[in-house]
This record gives structure tokens, sequence and C-alpha cells, in this order.
């Protein structure tokens, strides 16, 4: 098996920034319940999508055989630094580049000192590959793909990752509903912006749960737009990619609000 | 103290290939020049920023982007080393700045005196974004003028460019109460491209400049009529049809920025300087000049 882990998590800093604030608990528990499960899968590399990386051109993979710095949110910047230290599995980058090529994609390695990475990689990675055990390989989220693009890319990526014979855990970082708050709100009260946010959230947690991969991917496009879901729920359409478009379920490992919008730890049944 | 100012307020737009055309020893990519047209703009720019002598200069840059209202540099000196997250090939530029926190806690105070969430950035370790650095550089290159870096609340985006574009308003309004409450002399930097659509694939050789040419008809004849009317200083005609170019040509200045800036400026009916005008990977790009300071000699 190729592809032996599945994850989609949130992006924001918050969780790892104010572990201890009450209504973010549960994602952290829920990315520490995580971070076991694709331990115990033991990865010869994690496959990123964060929706915070932001491409224009073409399709951009890490290159440099190793990002670290100290990162700070352009947002949450009050709350403290997200220093960052990973591997970058090079060999498998490099073929992502060459394999979105072939199928007809503008694609790029980045390989330079001080690249700015995205908190949502930052953050994940701390939680789930605690120590920087294992590399990663990272695509950014080019603005001009869609849902099935993005499909077509990570399954590419798995193809190469079944070429070059290695365990991938593939990880989708990006939140559910993108209602935020606008104003300054007290942390302790944070909670997903309406209830039609809420239940849209679970609607579609619900169909991870049930293993209705299709339903889900069919029912993306309408919660994207109704639920204002981070990047028309693209990190989804990366797992989905990766797995063939089959899961047989889910464990919602954790769900809660990240200042107003929806985020959850879901690991899926492969 | 003596009442302050708003000297002149710059179009100043920021595609990071003008400082890779340039090769200035701040960055480290290297360049065979490229954006020509847009780099000489630029110097008519620097000569006249130049004879204005400022005390500070106001950026509002859309590559700061910020979801919880309006956000200013609020650490005296920030540096470190900016890489362009979309021209990572062109763009990595080592900076050092002095912030003018004083007038950014006046701007900051003003902003929310008028109902707007504003917030200073105090963390050290903060990475200026390459709108702003872009900006800065093509505009003073010696950096020895203090700045007040505004970032873009995603208002125009998040909400609908109306409303974000009122909130820009009123933070313009702002800025300049607290230019006068500080008796500063100021210039403000809109860090805009005027028609944005681009090519989604660079060159072999980025300045290979037979390949630079506006993306399409419809930008190019958009930025055209922009900037006949701000050339005659029919400003209130550019802010009437504002909002169809920003759909029409995907304009930048949806961000803010230019909004922001007419706004402190009053929206006077002034004819504003065009110091040229060129493209950048197909985004059309003007540096124009709206000398205050001139005007009411
Ligand atoms: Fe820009």
């Amino acid at each position: 098996m190729t592809i032996v882990a599945a994850f989609l998590v949130p992006g924001s800093p918050l969780p790892t920034l104010r572990p201890d604030n009450a209504p973010w608990a549960a994602l952290v528990a829920g990315y520490k319940k995580a971070g076991r499960a694709l331990a115990a899968s033991k990865p010869d590399v994690l496959l990123i999508y964060s929706t915070q990386w932001i491409a224009v051109l073409d399709e951009l993979w890490q290159t440099r055989a190793r990002v670290a710095g100290v990162h700070v949110d352009e947002n949450w910047y009050d709350y403290g630094d997200l220093p960052y230290d990973i591997p970058v599995d090079r060999a498998l980058a490099e073929a992502c580049v060459e394999g979105c090529r072939a199928i007809g994609i503008a694609a790029k390695g980045v390989d330079y000192d001080d690249f700015p990475i995205d908190s949502g990689t930052i953050v994940a990675s701390g939680f789930l590959n605690a120590g920087a055990k294992v590399p990663i390989v990272i695509g950014a989220n080019n603005l001009y793909h869609d849902f099935p693009t993005t499909a077509k890319i990570a399954a590419m990526a798995a193809q190469k990752i079944a070429a070059q014979n290695k365990r991938a855990a593939v990880i989708g970082i990006g939140g559910l509903s993108g209602t935020i708050f606008r104003n300054e709100i007290d942390l302790a009260a944070d909670h997903v912006a309406s209830e039609a946010d809420d239940a849209w959230n679970r609607r579609m947690l619900g169909l991870f749960e049930k293993g209705s991969a299709s339903e889900a991917e069919r029912l993306s496009a309408d919660y994207a737009k109704a639920a204002r879901v981070d990047m028309g729920f693209k990190h989804f359409a990366w797992i989905m990619g990766a797995l063939g478009g089959r899961f047989k379920g889910a464990e919602v490992h954790g769900y809660g609000p990240t200042y107003g919008a929806g985020a959850a730890v879901v690991e899926f049944k492969l | 103290m003596p009442k302050g100012e708003i000297l002149a307020g710059f179009l100043a737009p920021h595609p990071p290939h003008l400082v890779y055309g340039e090769n200035p020893p701040q960055n480290e990519a290297r360049s065979e020049g490229g954006w020509e047209q847009l780099r000489w703009a630029y110097e008519r720019a620097r000569k006249s920023l130049d004879e204005l002598k400022p005390d500070v200069l106001l950026v509002h840059s859309p590559h700061w982007m910020t979801q919880l209202g309006h956000h200013f540099l609020g650490v005296k000196k920030l540096s470190g080393k900016s890489v362009d997250p979309i021209f990572p090939n062109l763009f990595r530029y080592s900076f050092a700045l002095e912030v003018d926190v004083a007038l950014a806690e006046a701007c900051c105070a003003k902003a929310r005196d008028k109902g707007l969430v504003a917030k200073m950035m105090r963390n050290p370790n903060f990475r200026v974004d390459y709108g702003t650095i872009t900006t800065l550089h093509m505009i003073r290159p010696q950096w020895d003028i203090p700045v007040v870096g505004i970032s873009a609340n995603n208002s125009p985006y998040y909400l609908s460019t109306q409303q974000g574009l009122d909130e820009m308003d009123l933070l313009g309004k702002a800025t300049r109460e607290a230019i006068e409450a500080t008796g500063r002399r100021a210039v403000l930097l809109a860090s805009n491209t005027l028609s944005h659509f681009h090519f989604h694939e660079e060159p072999a050789l980025p300045e290979d400049m037979s390949r630079e040419h506006p993306f399409d008809m419809t930008g190019y004849r958009w930025d055209m009529r922009m900037i006949e009317l701000l050339r005659k200083g029919k400003t209130d005609e550019v802010f009437r049809v504002l909002p169809q170019f920003i759909d029409e040509a995907f304009a930048e200045v949806k961000s803010g920025a230019f909004t922001w800036m007419f706004a402190a400026m009053g929206y006077p009916q002034i004819p504003g300087e065009l110091h040229g005008y060129g493209t950048v990977i197909g985004t059309g790009n003007a540096v124009m000049e709206w000398n205050l300071a001139k005007a009411a000699a």
C-alpha cells in the first residue's frame, strides 16, 4: 500500500499558539490523537497540501532539502512565533514537478533559503510530525486550480510515491466553514460563527464517518459555497486524489472553532 | 508643534520584477535588466520625492492581508530577508527599515475613533511583506526615511467592494488626521497595480521583454481610461467608475491602497503626473504623483 494514512487537519495557528484556550482544546487533543495514528502508520513521507501556501503561476513544490526558520503569522503575530525545521523528500518532490508537467500542468521546484513557509504547513507538521522525523513533500495551492485539477495533481503524486516504493501519509491542511469574526472576541467564548455553518460542517463530517466518499465529493461545491469553506475545500480534493476517490470511513478526532471558522482533525479509514 | 501635512501621494505599484531588473545589492537574484519604462518612471518619482524631503513615508500594501481589522507596523526597527512567495526566483531581498511608531500609533488610534478595528503589530520577528518592501525600495532605495506600514484588511474581498472601500476611505481620513496631529510632513504610497489579469507562465528568461505586453485589450483600455482621467484631475469621475474598473479589469486597487490615499488627500481634483506606465507579466502598472505641496504653492 502506498498511501498508508490520510488526514484532514486545520491550518489555523491558533490551537498551536494558545493550546490551553478551552474552545480550541478539542482540536489540540484531536491533533495529538492524529499524531499518534500517523506515527503508527510508519510513513516514509508526508504528502502535504496547505490552503495557505498560495501560488498563481505554476504548481510549486518545495525542493529545499530542509526548510527551517521562525515564521510569524501575518494575522496572529500577537500570540507568538512559529519556529520550524522540517526535512523535505527532494527526490519525490522533483518527481512531482516532472509528473505535473507530464499531465500538462506547469510546475516548478522552489529551492531557496528563507522561502516563506505557510502557517498551515508549520502547525500541522508540529502536531503530526513531532521532532520532524518524517520528510515531507508540499504542493502549493495554485489559485487557478479547481477541485478536479487539485485531485489530479494529488493522484499523480500518489503514482510517484508508488513508483519510488514509499509509504506515504497524505495530509490536507485547511479549514471547514470560513466565516471568521471581524471584531476582537473573547477567545474563551470562541464558537463556530453560525448554526448554519455548524450544521454544514457536521453534515460533511458525517459523510466522512459513513465512508460516503463520492457523496462528500459531490457535495463539496455546494458546501464550499454555502459555508464559505476555506479555498473551495481543495484540501479535501487533495486527499481524494491521493486516495483514488475512496475511503471506508473516518474518525473525527476533534472539531471546533478557530475565531468563528470551523475546523476539524479527521483521520480517514483506508 | 506646527500642523502636519501630506506633501504628496504616489501610485507606487510593487512588481518585484522592477527590483530584479535594477539589480540592487540588497537583492540576491541577478538580471540583465528589463521593465526599463517602469524603472525609469520610478527614477523620476525618486527625484520628485527627494525634493519633497518628507519626514515619513506611509505605505498601504495588499500583500499584508489581515482579516481582523487594519494593522500598523509598530516595531521601531524591522529587518530580514524578504523572499517573494510567488516570484522567489526574482526577489530575495535583505531589508532593514525604521518605523515611525508614534505616527503609526496615532493612525491606529484615529482609525479606532472612526469605528474601525485597528491594531498595532508589535512582534519584532514579523516578516514585512514584499509589496511594502518593493514599493519602498523603488521609491527610496536609500531606506533613510522612516515608514508607516499599513495592512490591507480583506473587507473588499470578504464583504463587498463597496463596503471594503468605504472602510479604506475612513482609514484614509484617519491617516490624514494623525499626520496633521503629529506635525509630520508625509508622503503617501499606494502600492497597487491597475489592471491585474496576468500570464500564467513565465518566460525562461523572466526579463525577456519580447514576451512582455498587456494581458488583454480590455485591461489596457481601462488603464488608459483611468490614467487619462487621473491626468486631467477628474478624481470624482475616477471614483465613480472605480467599481466597474475593478470588476472588468480585475484591478488590484480593489485591495484599498488607492482609495486610502485619495481619502487621506481629500480627493483632490488636481492633475496627477504620470511618471510612466508599463506591464509586468501582463498586468498594468502606472507610477503617478499628486504633488499637493506644488499644487498649493
Ligand atoms: Fe500585488
